[in-house]
């Protein structure tokens, strides 16, 4: 992992230097704002209509909680190896010692790490609700818990589609439509019980944000979610490799 | 320094570097010098680790690029041609950036950046957005780049590709203080200038192919094409037919010029003693003896010709230089 701590702050340097990481951020956070403020003027309107409160309808109980996840991962992830291919400075940073493994690793916790910064503001909603009902704690911990897997997982998808091509936007574009498949995938579950249904279940992403925010943790939705997150690592860390014999 | 041995590599079906061998040793300057598309960037990427080879073996400072990766770069400064870099980061912080990748120790940084800065002229240049440098400061920054970590070898890809003249006098003048040093440098370029401004030797490819290497005062052995021409006046075929009585002429052709009558000769024999003799005989005969030019070719010229077979493209005939002139007997100048 040799040359993992300078590429990282490298990495964050340019992630959080450039406009558009700060666009995206402000855009994030007021989607999520508003998400947040249609959520709690519904209940405040007509009272408890559902077996959830706000919180948990905003931890992924509507479809507004996936799709900004859907759109963001591609956009924190497509520079990453795309740009370098593109400008030439990949060269310049695969001749210095580093292993492909600190690189892909150091890019890739570099995105998580600004995925990660874009939810931590939406942690105060769960305090301003705390301030005037009963928030479980625990159940907060465990959506945000599904919260990091998803983004661990769709990070390194994001992470890998850049290192197939040199161009962002096709990076975007196809790291976009694989996590809307994945994410369709998950709509299987809704046919009857079966092989097909047992397959959405498991890839859903929906049911285990479902179940963490109950505080449900099932080993099964950890297994899934360090598959999602080691699989394309691995090949990115193959990819990289194979670029010496192109 | 720097051992390759048979080296070979295919891209898909395209044979781009052909089974070269050469060495560079410690303290050298050398040249590695080809046509665009010979396969230089190709053969200096496989030496940094940058692409693998199909066959072959390379070391640089005893390690081999291909066994022991990291040990290899370790020891080189790489200049990658067109020297890409960070547009977002300011000079002094991608030099820190690439000091610390390279494994320099925290409290040494300063002082390589510093040294690295000074070395490539960037003296002013640290707070400045690498985004906003001039092409031939960007080269710079690369030079430095490759300087920080005081590697005991530089490869350089061309490092005066697109810039001015006045940027290129300095890269080079850059290039020659580094090798004051002792300092081992390979440099790949297609100018043969450049080599015969920067280099002690020269490695010559084309089409992937070793074609010549040498120091380059062996290089410019190569001008001597064992030819030369006289200027005379009076009948040609007299002088041609005196000329081809001479020991050591094989034979003369005579070309006709503006002002006078040009005998070439081509001899086998040394150079001088020909020269002299032809000399002797001309004014002997009372033909006067104008001009005796050699016909050296421009480093270009030997260039274009080792490189010619390997473009499928038969050698240029030398050039005339420019006439010596000669005092002779009888004879006017």
């Amino acid at each position: 992992m040799r040359g993992f701590v300078p590429i990282l702050k490298r990495e964050l340097f340019s992630l959080f230097v450039t406009p558009l990481a700060w666009v995206v951020i402000a855009l994030f956070l007021f989607y999520q704002g508003f998400h947040f403020m249609l959520l709690v003027a519904s209940f405040a309107g007509q009272g408890a209509v559902s077996e959830q409160g706000p919180l948990q309808l905003f931890l992924g109980g509507t479809i507004l909680h996936y799709l900004p996840i859907l759109f963001l991962c591609p956009l924190l992830t497509m520079r990453a190896f795309s740009e370098e291919r593109r400008s030439g400075t990949i060269e310049a940073l695969l001749t210095a010692p580093v292993t492909p493994t600190a690189v892909v690793f150091a890019k890739y916790l570099a995105a998580l790490v600004m995925y990660l910064v874009m939810w931590m503001p939406t942690l105060a909603y769960a305090w301003i609700l705390s301030r005037y009902g009963g928030v479980e704690m625990r159940t907060v911990l465990t959506a945000y818990l599904s919260i990091v897997l998803t983004g661990m997982g769709y990070v390194a998808i994001g992470i890998m589609t850049s290192a197939l091509t040199s161009s962002q936007l096709v990076a975007a574009l196809v790291s976009g439509l694989t996590l809307l498949a994945l994410f369709m995938a998950s709509m299987l579950e809704s046919l009857d019980p079966g092989t097909l249904h047992d397959i959405g279940n498991y890839v859903s992403i929906s049911s285990m944000m479902s179940e963490f925010s109950r505080g449900v943790i099932d080993s099964r939705r950890l297994v899934f979610a360090a598959t999602l997150v080691l699989l394309p690592l691995f090949f990115t860390v193959r990819t990289v490799e194979s670029w010496r014999w192109g | 320094m720097i051992e390759v041995r048979n080296l070979s590599k295919f891209y898909g079906d395209f044979h781009a570097v052909r089974g070269i061998s050469f060495s560079v040793q410690k303290g050298e300057v050398v040249g590695f010098l080809g046509p665009n598309g010979a396969g230089k960037s190709t053969t200096l990427r496989i030496l940094v680790g940058f692409l693998g080879a199909t066959s072959g073996e390379a070391t640089v400072n005893g390690h081999s690029v291909i066994d022991e990766p990291l040990k290899a770069r370790e020891c080189i400064g790489y200049m990658p041609e067109m020297a890409p870099l960070y547009p977002e980061m300011r000079v002094r912080e991608y030099l820190a950036f690439r000091a610390e990748l390279k494994g320099v120790r925290r409290g040494e940084r300063a002082d390589a950046v510093a040294r690295s800065v000074k070395d490539a002229g960037l003296d002013g240049r640290e707070p400045t957005l690498i985004g906003e440098l001039s092409k031939g400061y960007r080269q710079r920054v690369a030079l430095a780049d490759a300087l920080v970590a005081s590697p005991p070898l530089l490869i350089l890809d061309e490092p005066t590709a697109g810039l001015d003249p006045n940027q290129i006098r300095e890269v080079r003048g850059l290039i020659a203080r580094l090798a004051q040093r002792k300092q081992t440098i390979l440099v790949s370029t297609h100018i043969l200038s450049e080599v015969e401004a920067m280099c002690s030797r020269a490695v010559v490819i084309a089409s992937g192919k070793l074609v010549a290497e040498g120091t380059i005062d062996e290089l410019r052995g190569k001008r001597a094409t064992g030819e030369f021409r006289l200027r005379v006046r009076g009948d040609a075929e007299e002088a041609a037919a005196l000329l081809r009585a001479q020991p050591g002429v094989t034979s003369v052709e005579i070309d006709v010029s503006p002002d006078a009558l040009v005998v070439k000769l081509a001899a086998t024999a040394s150079a001088d003693d020909v020269v002299e003799g032809a000399v002797h005989a001309l004014v002997d005969a009372d033909l006067g003896v104008l001009e005796v030019g050699s016909t050296q070719r421009t480093l270009e010229q030997i260039f274009s010709d080792l490189t010619a077979d390997e473009r499928g493209i038969a050698p240029k005939k030398p050039k005339r230089g420019s006439p010596i002139p000669l005092r002779s007997r009888g004879g006017s100048a």
